[in-house]
């Protein structure tokens, strides 16, 4: 069996995953995995599934375009290989961000954990304004690869929260985990 | 994923206040370094240390940095020297105490506990001559820790052994003048003491210990200190003591657990097991590292005024509450510690006159440790001097906990001065000690004093 990811972009509103899931169904897809956020009012799925072999990409995508008509479902069909992304072995950290809104933070931050071949596993941005920090906040899951110098990336995000007035941690997720879940 | 609260709480204690690991101890036993030749049982400690023990400062540095918690110090703790050297004498032990010393400077940790002796029933040939050497090897090394059980709950108290402390004390005092007396900033007498603290000066690995062993002290008053600010100054609803007192416990569930994740870790790289987490308030002179400044934060105008021993007590009991649930593995002292040179608004307590003696051991009952870096008069007798031991070794032996003297008999200095030991063991006041030149005909008919009757458990 192949597999396919399937990503979905709608107005949020009760029914939207029913719809695709159904849609799935009646094409013999088989879901394997989901992820799904709300951003603002927008819905964004992500679904990996099974498809037939009998069933190309292209007319797997028809077929969900024409099942969902009507419903103003931006449908994006992409073929999955099976094999996964090797991972060298790393340690998870949380970087935390608190200060004012600028152009360009998101793109700086990401910048400075790339250069030092780190990969963001999970991101929350949020940016309100006002004056309390805390209602302009950005907490990154990221994956340091054991081989890189947390103490470099640390002073690299150290003078962006110089530039940008920031208050910037890193911390080990593990010590948040010893933490807060007992 | 973790929640935005949960990351923000955290980020509170990690931030605001001293969060640390105030020591990862390596403990050793020398049971299989025993020789009646003095050079090769020295030769013997000294590679095995060496052994378990280069790689020790790097490791916690390393692991210290990774986890951004800062492990403050790095020690070793080995077996009691009085039962691995029992065929040498006096000047032997002396040397022992040098050998134990360059150990210690080789493998870069800054004090090597367990120069001791256990005698709370009597006395061995070794016992002796460990408990005489002990003014001297303190005196020519830095970095030994001497430590001493006179009593326990099972036992009783050896009263020939305590009148033979508070002789050595004096000694040792005599002998490091110059210093305001430092030496005996490193000698412990205890009741009940466990096999397995972490913390100096009274660590020493127990009897039955493994070969080798990681035990962790965790401190944090001032993220307790902080925890309890915060919520009385929210807008919420005035806490009572019993939030209060929960609040405690949640905090010391929170720093216990990181301590135990550091010493897991550190065990784990140098492949020895880890033994137990020691949840203790352990202050430094520094500001915000102060268990005197919960006090304050809990509505007492100073450490050692009418309600401190009730506070004590509550405090003690949370942080043992809330350490005993984080962590699998509970030892050592586990509570409060008051030391007095070594927390600023302790110290400042005795300075001002607020806490006298008589109040920090009725404090000593319901904490975990005992008269700990009490500086006293120079010319205190050594008879009154072994009056306050068995005082405060009978606490420990009624009510089957641990408690310790330090006393400093500072010499030529009289109440109301000042003595200076300089680092982590900070400065202090003076302390009076009422007739302390008199005649105490009680301590001297020696002998032992039986174990109370809720020792006859079997």
């Amino acid at each position: 069996m192949k597999k396919a990811i399937i990503t979905s972009l709608t107005d949020d509103r009760p029914g939207v995953i029913a719809l695709i899931s159904s849609s799935l169904s009646k094409c013999g897809c088989n879901i394997l995995q989901v992820s799904q956020t709300i951003l603002w009012s927008e819905f964004a799925g992500i679904f990996i599934v099974s498809v037939p072999e009998s069933i190309e990409e292209s007319e797997l995508k028809v077929k969900l375009d024409k099942d969902l008509r009507g419903e103003n479902i931006n449908i994006h069909v992409k073929p999955l290989s099976e094999k996964k992304m090797s991972s060298k072995p790393s340690d998870r950290f949380i970087v935390t961000t608190f200060g004012p809104d600028r152009q360009g933070l998101v793109a700086a931050v990401t910048s400075a954990i790339a250069r030092h071949n780190s990969n963001v596993v999970n991101l929350r941005a949020v940016f309100e304004g006002g004056d309390n920090p805390k209602e302009n906040v950005m907490i990154y899951e990221i994956d340091i690869p054991e081989s890189e110098n947390i103490k470099s990336l640390s002073e690299d995000l150290n003078s962006l929260a110089d530039k940008y007035s920031l208050e910037i941690n890193i911390q080990h997720k593990k010590i948040f985990d010893n933490i807060t879940k007992i | 994923m973790l929640n935005d609260r949960e990351i923000y709480s955290t980020l509170d204690i990690l931030n605001n206040a001293h969060l640390d690991v105030r020591t990862v101890t390596l403990g050793i036993s020398l049971f299989d370094c025993v020789s009646d030749d003095l050079d090769r049982f020295k030769s013997n400690i000294r590679r095995k240390i060496n052994f378990y023990a280069k790689d020790l400062v790097h490791i916690c540095n390393r692991i210290g940095e990774k986890y951004g918690i800062e492990v403050v110090n790095k020690r070793i703790s080995i077996s009691p020297i009085a039962v691995a050297a029992a065929p040498f004498q006096e000047n032997e032990m002396v040397e022992i105490a040098k050998t134990l010393d360059e150990a210690a400077e080789e493998v870069g940790v800054d004090f090597i506990g367990g120069f001791s002796a256990l005698v709370e029933k009597g006395m061995t040939k070794s016992d002796k001559a460990l408990i005489r050497s002990i003014p001297e090897a303190l005196s020519s090394t830095q970095r030994v820790c001497a430590s001493v059980n006179v009593a326990s709950t099972r036992e009783g108290i050896n009263m020939d052994a305590v009148n033979m402390m508070a002789k050595t004390i004096k000694q040792a005092a005599h002998k490091t003048a110059d210093k305001d007396g430092l030496a005996c900033a490193k000698i412990c007498v205890f009741s009940n003491i466990p096999p397995d603290i972490p913390f100096m000066a009274g660590a020493y690995l127990g009897v039955g210990e493994p070969d080798a062993v990681i035990n962790v002290g965790v401190s944090g008053p001032g993220v307790v200190k902080n925890e309890i600010e915060s919520a009385l100054s929210s807008e919420n609803e005035t806490p009572d003591l019993g939030k209060l007192a929960e609040l405690i416990k949640t905090t010391a569930c929170k720093v216990t657990r990181v301590g135990e994740l550091i010493g897991r870790e550190v065990a784990k790289e140098l492949g020895i097991p880890f033994g137990v987490c020691d949840l203790s308030l352990a202050p430094t002179p520094t500001v915000g590292d102060s268990v005197g400044e919960i006090f304050e934060a809990l509505g007492l105008e100073s450490i050692g005024l009418p309600g401190s021993t009730a506070l004590l007590a509550m405090l003690n009991d949370a942080v043992k509450k809330g350490g005993a649930f984080a962590s699998s593995h509970v030892g050592g002292l586990s509570g409060a510690f008051i030391p007095v040179s070594e927390d600023l608004n302790i110290a400042r307590a005795a300075e001002n006159g607020l806490l006298s003696i008589e109040k920090l051991e009725a404090m000593t009952c319901v904490c975990s440790v005992g008269l700990d870096m009490v500086a006293i008069p120079g010319d205190t007798s050594e008879e009154v001097l072994a009056g306050i031991i068995a005082d405060e070794m009978a606490i420990g032996m009624i009510n089957a906990k641990t408690t310790a003297t330090r006393l400093i008999p500072v010499p030529g200095k009289k109440a109301g001065d000042k003595a200076f030991f300089g680092g982590l063991l900070g400065h202090a006041s003076i302390i009076d000690v009422k007739n302390r030149t008199g005649k105490n005909n009680f301590v001297k008919f020696g002998g032992r004093i039986p174990a109370p009757i809720h020792s006859l458990k079997n």
